[in-house]
């Protein structure tokens, strides 16, 4: 790309390190020059644009917009606006209040255990050692099951006759209502998950231990380090942007979690697995309510957000 | 040269103009309702709910073939999981793209009707020969919201209690005569349970279904059973907080709880699981609250196993026992189609007595009309000619809008009470406020 070839705002933005002040600014706004190359790269991203726009960004827009009214895909009228009240309800709606405290407690058990032994997973298998791919292949694969298939299995081994309790049978332990204890049931279902997740946060965390150049373990070593001060000193700031994107993904996901709940208990028993999201299902498709299932969803939305903040403000914060 | 090429394509796109104007025209007049021939070369769109494989092959290759034979109209047929349907349904009357017929439970009816995407139906049941409408008379109440009909059953449903006849024998009661009294059930099911050492029960001598959903229908069997009702007669009001409503609680309650339970598995779904995982197959239950369709899957895998259909049970002091059933799932015609006269012609051929027989029979449902009794379909089965006996004793569950929510209210309330979180009292009382809203929500 030549100089000629592209605007003077484009210039600007692709020579990094240029030396400010070396060309005299221009008086007033920079007149824009359609070239060849331009046109042919607005071309190129425009379908993955408007596929953004069209998919992404309007229903967000719309969904948000929905959260004001009140609004069935059955009626006829369409939306009727109410202003706040679909929010206001939800500060008085006790489903609503458990449902937030069941997303989080979900979020709190299985982000901090999932993160760890995936950690402990990816420092395992980052040394060579025979069969490390078969293991690492072993480890990734429940990622790419479908979560609904994993929870069907996952069901059948919870059950009354199902592969957990035949294993305490073998060790002469009672049977457990795994999924049917009010107390155990949310419990049961973030084992599952934890299961599930490991995976990919440990490819993920291994790709960021690879990344660590090893004259920073040989500098510590030559320093007289352990391998818990290197670990500490080198590792974990050397994974550490690895980490944030690894527990702010997390965050979103778990805090969206709807399919295990739904083949698991269904927000059962007594509501201890009722989590916004599934709350938010059966507003939507089995009520008609899509004003006030579109309110939880902007609330769940803000809920993530600060989860997610608060999480990447205590990793970042430490490396500062 | 160039002025005639001209002047011929004027013509011809004059010409084509006028033949879509015509052509829209003609879709567009109503059809003449009282000619057979109305609707032939029409096209109609369908959408059954479930994706039975059996039923799609019987749908798609007998029925839909053989009406469009007869009639010269085309029918185009889909499927859609349950799971599903509302969700596709909802988005295809927002977008203007729903069916002309489409099949849905009675429970989904009254949601339909508030938002006015049915037509009513009551005009053509009325134009039926009255033989047939006596023939369908236990099945239409379920599809009526108001008094008026919208849905036409295809089947019926039905839940009642199964019983496993060996273990009455072995229990020292008798098979033949089974309890006509949920005292009596209950009595019967303390014989038949077992407890290991620990008093822990082993074999669950009586099974209400307890999971989500299933506890608000035991619960609607109960109360019905014992002379109550869920809402009052004109649909305003919820009724289930009464006395009656508690007897049922506490009933339903005692057999989960105490030391004198008759049922272990709280909260399990064992309702739907597969023939040969049920408890009456596994021998881990002696009776059974079940329908007929999966009793008669548990006799097609064990063909040994000798099963029994007890009469509903009433309460002591009630006048009649009832059992959640009446109407399964139907057609019903889209209030914005085009073609309502075929439309109505696919479903009054759908529930044609052959047709009907034929269809149920190969999905294996309880027919919708009463004559089917006599058909080698029933009279094949001793589990189906006991719930089609039994078919005048089911009730249906209120078609009132918003009835989901209200059933999924009441469902959390009993789940309370079952888990006895809160009194009987407390959990129909706090239940009933919260279903008034919804009901006056709804209109």
């Amino acid at each position: 790309m030549t100089a000629t070839a592209t605007s003077p705002g484009v210039a600007a933005a692709a020579a990094p390190g240029t030396i400010q002040g070396a060309r005299p600014p221009r008086a007033g706004k920079p007149k824009r020059r359609w070239t060849r190359t331009s046109i042919w790269g607005l071309l190129f991203t425009l379908p993955a644009a408007l596929y953004v726009l069209i998919f992404h960004v309007i229903p967000v827009i719309y969904g948000f917009v929905l959260s004001f009214t009140k609004y069935s895909p059955l009626s006829r009228s369409g939306p009727e606006p109410i202003g706040l009240k679909n929010y206001t309800t939800l500060l008085s709606d006790p489903d609503f209040g458990n449902a937030l405290l069941v997303t989080g407690r979900y979020v709190l058990q299985v982000l901090p255990i999932t993160v760890i032994i995936a950690l402990a997973l990816a420092l395992l298998v980052n040394r060579p050692f025979r069969g490390v791919g078969l293991f690492r292949s072993a480890l990734y694969i429940p990622h790419i099951v479908s979560l609904t298939a994993v929870s069907m299995i996952w069901l059948w081994m919870y059950s009354h006759n199902g592969l957990i309790n035949d294993v305490f049978a073998f060790f002469g332990l009672p049977d457990q209502s795994w999924l049917l204890n009010k107390g155990a049931a949310l419990n049961a279902a973030s084992a599952m998950r934890i299961w599930k997740a490991l995976g990919s946060n440990m490819v993920l965390l291994l790709a960021g231990l690879q990344s660590i150049p090893k004259e920073l373990y040989e500098a510590t070593r030559v320093d007289g380090a352990n391998r818990w001060q290197s670990f500490l000193y080198v590792t974990i700031p050397g994974i550490r942007p690895m980490l944030v994107y690894v527990v702010a993904m997390d965050i979103i996901y778990l805090a969206q979690g709807f399919a295990e709940i739904f083949v698991l208990t269904q927000g059962g028993p007594l509501g201890s697995t009722t989590t916004v999201n599934y709350l938010i299902y059966t507003q939507a498709f089995q009520y008609n309510q899509f004003g006030s299932a579109s309110a939880m969803a902007f609330v769940l939305f803000a809920f993530i957000v600060g989860f997610s903040l608060l999480s990447i403000r205590g990793l970042m914060g430490r490396q500062k | 040269m160039r002025t005639t090429r001209r002047r011929r394509l004027a013509a011809l796109a004059a010409a084509a103009a006028v033949a879509t104007l015509l052509a829209a025209c003609s879709s567009a007049a109503p059809e003449n309702s009282s000619s057979p021939d109305g609707v032939k070369g029409k096209k109609i769109t369908v959408w059954f709910p479930g994706t039975n494989q059996t039923e799609i092959d019987l749908v798609e290759k007998t029925i839909v073939p053989q009406f469009e034979k007869k009639t010269g109209a085309t029918v185009d047929v889909a499927y859609y999981d349950w799971g599903d349907l509302s969700t596709k349904l909802n988005a295809a009357f927002a977008a203007g793209t729903a069916p002309d017929v489409f099949g849905h439970g009675p429970a989904a009816v009254a949601d339909f009707v508030t938002n006015d995407r049915l037509e009513p139906l009551t005009r053509y049941v009325a134009a039926m020969p009255k033989k047939d409408r006596e023939d369908l008379a236990s099945a239409l109440p379920g599809g009526q919201v108001g008094g008026v009909q919208y849905l036409m059953p295809l089947s019926m449903q039905g839940t009642s209690l199964v019983y496993r006849a060996a273990d009455f024998t072995a229990a020292g009661l008798d098979p033949d005569n089974p309890p006509t009294t949920w005292e009596g059930v209950y009595k019967a099911a303390e014989k038949l349970t077992k407890r290991d050492a620990s008093g822990k029960i082993t074999h669950s001598g009586l099974l209400l279904p307890s999971q989500a959903t299933g506890r608000q229908q035991t619960f609607a069997a109960l109360i019905m059973s014992a002379g109550g009702s869920q809402v009052s007669t004109d649909m305003t009001k919820a009724t289930f907080d009464s006395a009656k409503g508690v007897k049922a609680m506490n009933f339903f309650t005692k057999v989960y709880n105490g030391s004198d339970a008759v049922a272990a598995g709280l909260g399990s779904d064992y309702s739907d699981a597969p023939a040969n995982q049920q408890p009456l197959v596994l021998g881990t239950a002696s009776i059974a609250m079940q329908t007929a369709d999966k009793t008669m899957q548990m006799i097609e895998a064990n063909p040994d196993l000798d099963l029994r259909v007890m009469t509903p049970p009433k309460f002591e002091g009630a006048k009649k026992g009832y059992g959640l059933g009446g109407a399964g799932s139907g057609l019903m015609i889209n209030a914005d189609s085009t073609h309502k006269n075929l439309d109505w012609t696919f479903i009054k051929y759908m529930i044609s007595a052959k047709v009907n027989a034929q269809y149920t029979e190969g999905i294996g449902k309880i027919p919708a009309r009463t004559s089917a009794i006599k058909t080698d379909y029933v009279k094949g089965s001793p589990i189906l000619s006991a719930f089609v006996k039994i078919g005048s004793d089911m009730r249906p569950n209120p078609n009132v809008p918003g009835w989901v929510q209200i059933r999924d209210t009441m469902d959390k309330y009993i789940e309370q009470g079952l888990h006895q979180q809160l009194p009987a009292e407390d959990a129909l009382s706090q239940a009933a406020d919260e279903a008034n809203k919804i009901l006056k929500a709804n209109g």
